[in-house]
């Protein structure tokens, strides 16, 4: 068990090419890999080489935390798969375009002098 | 324990159709997912639209809790379950159920009780059928936001970080448990981008694995710089004087104060580059200077006759040329 005071070094997961197999990323999601499949037929994740056999696929964490973004909302919303697809693509636009107004804000009230 | 207003929460009435309660809840439950919503509490209103709907829509239940709301509640808003209660319609006992009885209150566990014990998850995990003991589990991956100041982001920082993971004892049932930890955040980390902490999730069951800790780092806004990929963006306000003539000014970038020699004639929108000087990394961003030119508040009379003669002597300028006036 860590302590409290020790102080850990993070891993940067974007960066170093750190991804998870079709198995772990099953284990991590909770889920079979038939859905696994399913989501990447449909483009609603995205292994790192896709043109590959399921069984040699690898997996980023934004492909992971895709994965149980898609559980969470199959789960509790009821969404089928053409349903979730729509709406994590408008999710992550929706939170693109936030990010951008955001900065644009920022960006107007630096500019106002405020 | 706080009574809680099932039909309050979902916004039905005592007399609402099994109909109108399902179509509440959905509209709730799209509204309030965390997933989706970006308000603050979302995750726990969702928690209590989840709950108010697993007593709602089971008839049964719906009466015991009816039943309970007429003379269990007191005026104080606190709630005290009959002497000798116990629930008819039973939330344990394998009944299963796709909401995740983990999530619910207090309230919910002294009325229909069960619901802690591992046998309502809907993770593929335990499934439907309860916690098998001597399962053999990887501890759950746990998923957190830490907000840093541009320079903390920038030039690497330490940083407490705390979350809450739920352990399993060995009948299954889970306890929430703060941890908290100290990281060591490395220079350079991008709005969105994800850390890793390798086995500091939930713990495993069984001797199982572990989960991970995964931190999405947010930058939080600040009042002079904005980012653009990997260059750091700063207004910077000059006198028409220095415009005009050239000047050398003090402007503040991430790294701290710098010199910077503004060419004669800028005008406002005017971009100066400090190479490298933006977020460290293989490609180092650099740090960009916006001009904008500054007028005082007020001129002395001599300065507005200075003008008057600038006026005459460039009368040929025109700055509205490219709006064809």
């Amino acid at each position: 068990m860590t302590s409290k005071d020790q102080i850990l070094t993070v891993e940067l997961t974007d960066t170093n090419g750190n991804t998870f197999t079709l198995r772990e990323i099953c284990e991590r999601g909770e889920c079979h890999a038939e859905f696994v499949i399913k989501l990447v037929d449909y483009g609603i994740i995205t292994p790192v080489e896709e043109w590959r056999e399921a069984h040699q696929w690898q997996f980023d964490v934004n492909a992971l935390s895709r994965l149980q973004k898609a559980l969470r909302l199959q789960r509790d919303l009821k969404l089928n798969l053409p349903g979730l697809a729509v709406s994590l693509d408008l999710l992550d636009e929706v939170q693109d375009m936030r990010r951008e107004v955001a900065r644009l804000n920022q960006r107007v009230r630096q500019l106002m002098g405020d | 324990m706080d009574f809680k207003d099932y039909y309050a929460v979902l916004g039905v009435s005592e007399s609402a159709t099994p109909e109108e309660v399902k179509k509440a809840y959905r509209k709730l439950a799209r509204k309030y997912h965390p997933d989706v919503s970006k308000e603050d509490n979302a995750t726990d209103k969702f928690k209590d639209v989840g709950e108010a709907y697993e007593v709602l829509k089971d008839p049964e239940k719906r009466a015991e809790y009816d039943q309970l709301r007429k003379y269990g509640a007191r005026a104080d808003g606190s709630f005290q379950p009959p002497p000798g209660w116990q629930s008819a319609s039973g939330f344990g006992g394998g009944g299963y159920t796709e909401a995740d009885a983990r999530q619910f209150s207090d309230f919910f566990e002294e009325i229909f009780g069960g619901g802690r014990h591992g046998g309502a998850s809907s993770g593929g995990g335990f499934g439907g059928g309860g916690f098998r003991q001597n399962m053999r589990m990887r501890g759950e991956d746990v998923h957190a936001r830490l907000a840093l100041f541009l320079e903390e982001a920038m030039n690497g920082c330490e940083k407490q970080v705390s979350f809450t993971v739920h352990d399993a004892d060995a009948h299954g049932r889970l306890a929430p448990r703060q941890k908290t930890l100290k990281v060591k955040i490395p220079a350079g980390m991008h709005d969105g981008q994800h850390i890793r902490l390798k086995g500091q999730g939930a713990p495993g069951v069984g001797g199982g694995q572990p989960g991970d800790l995964f931190i999405e780092v947010e930058l939080a806004p600040h009042p002079h710089f904005t980012v653009e990929g990997h260059d750091v963006l700063v207004t910077v306000p000059i006198a028409p004087w220095e415009a005009a003539l050239g000047a050398t000014v003090t402007v503040p970038t991430a790294g701290g104060k710098v010199n910077v020699k503004v060419p004669k004639g800028s005008s406002s929108g005017r971009k100066l580059r400090l190479k490298g000087k933006g977020f460290p990394g293989k490609h180092p961003g650099d740090q960009i200077i916006v001009l904008q030119v500054a007028m005082p508040e007020q001129h002395s009379p001599e300065a507005e006759k200075l003008y008057e003669q600038l006026a005459e002597l460039e009368k040929n300028f025109n700055p509205r040329s490219k709006l064809h006036v």
